[in-house]
């Protein structure tokens, strides 16, 4: 990683801007939206990404640590999914995410929300994302 | 219906606010099929795009709005492999790709 950051300072004009947009370590929430109450109902389980993103995090500080760049701006922002069902939720993540686990336990809770008589209703997904802003030395 | 992803446009709002793309040459790294790019791609003066996987790829190109395609340069390449004059950006986007 420090690898590629190495390049993008290379190919990067002095004074030139890197932004970086990746997930946090923290787990992927998983609710249910009944009208416009919002129920907690686990988690989306994933072990390698999140091990991987502390990585992209470490290799950021080191390149800033060496001077290669300097830090502007750090936030988070929540990205969030609307599903209508767990079928297309699972079908989402088995083409996007395969690595991703929704464990039985909080599915089947899904799916008891998903069955109250409800007009207005959906899962959602939320994921924090971290931004930053970093200037080339 | 399928999947929506962030119909809320949080992710468009904070790069907006983080990055001016106004006339800028940009890398994106990660581009996949172009999903973020379609989101600052009007500002920018030039973007290459880049992406291992070569079918997220041709989907991007599939999907490139006729107004962006002067504009837009999609690669199917790693980073390490990418053979450009040193400077030549004056923004990186790492797209959830590092």
């Amino acid at each position: 990683m420090v690898h590629a950051l190495e390049k993008i300072q290379q190919l990067l004009r002095p004074n030139g801007i890197l932004l970086d947009i990746h997930p946090t370590n923290e787990p992927a929430a998983l609710a249910v939206r009944l009208i416009e109450q919002i129920i907690p109902a686990g988690w989306v389980n994933e072990s390698d990404d999140y091990v991987e993103y502390e990585w992209a995090d470490e290799a950021l500080q080191r390149v800033v640590d060496s001077e290669r760049f300097a830090v502007e701006r750090v936030g988070t922002f929540e990205f969030v999914w609307h599903a209508d069902s767990m079928n297309d939720l699972r079908a989402y993540l088995a083409e996007e995410w395969k690595d991703a686990i929704i464990d039985d336990v909080t599915a089947m809770r899904v799916e008891e929300l998903l069955k109250l008589p409800v007009p207005d209703k959906e899962i959602l997904v939320s994921e924090a994302i971290r931004i930053a802003r970093y200037r080339r030395m | 219906m399928p999947v929506l992803l962030d119909p809320e446009d949080t992710e468009t709002k904070a790069l907006h606010d983080y990055v001016d793309f106004s006339g800028k040459r940009v890398l994106e790294i990660g581009c996949g099929d172009g999903r973020l790019t379609w989101r600052y791609a009007d500002r920018a003066a030039h973007i290459v795009a880049i992406d291992p996987k070569a079918e997220d790829i041709e989907i991007a190109v599939e999907e490139c709005p006729a107004e962006l395609r002067d504009k837009i340069e999609f690669r199917a390449a790693r980073l390490a492999e990418l053979d450009l004059p040193a400077e030549k950006f004056d923004l990186a986007l790492l797209s959830w790709s590092l």
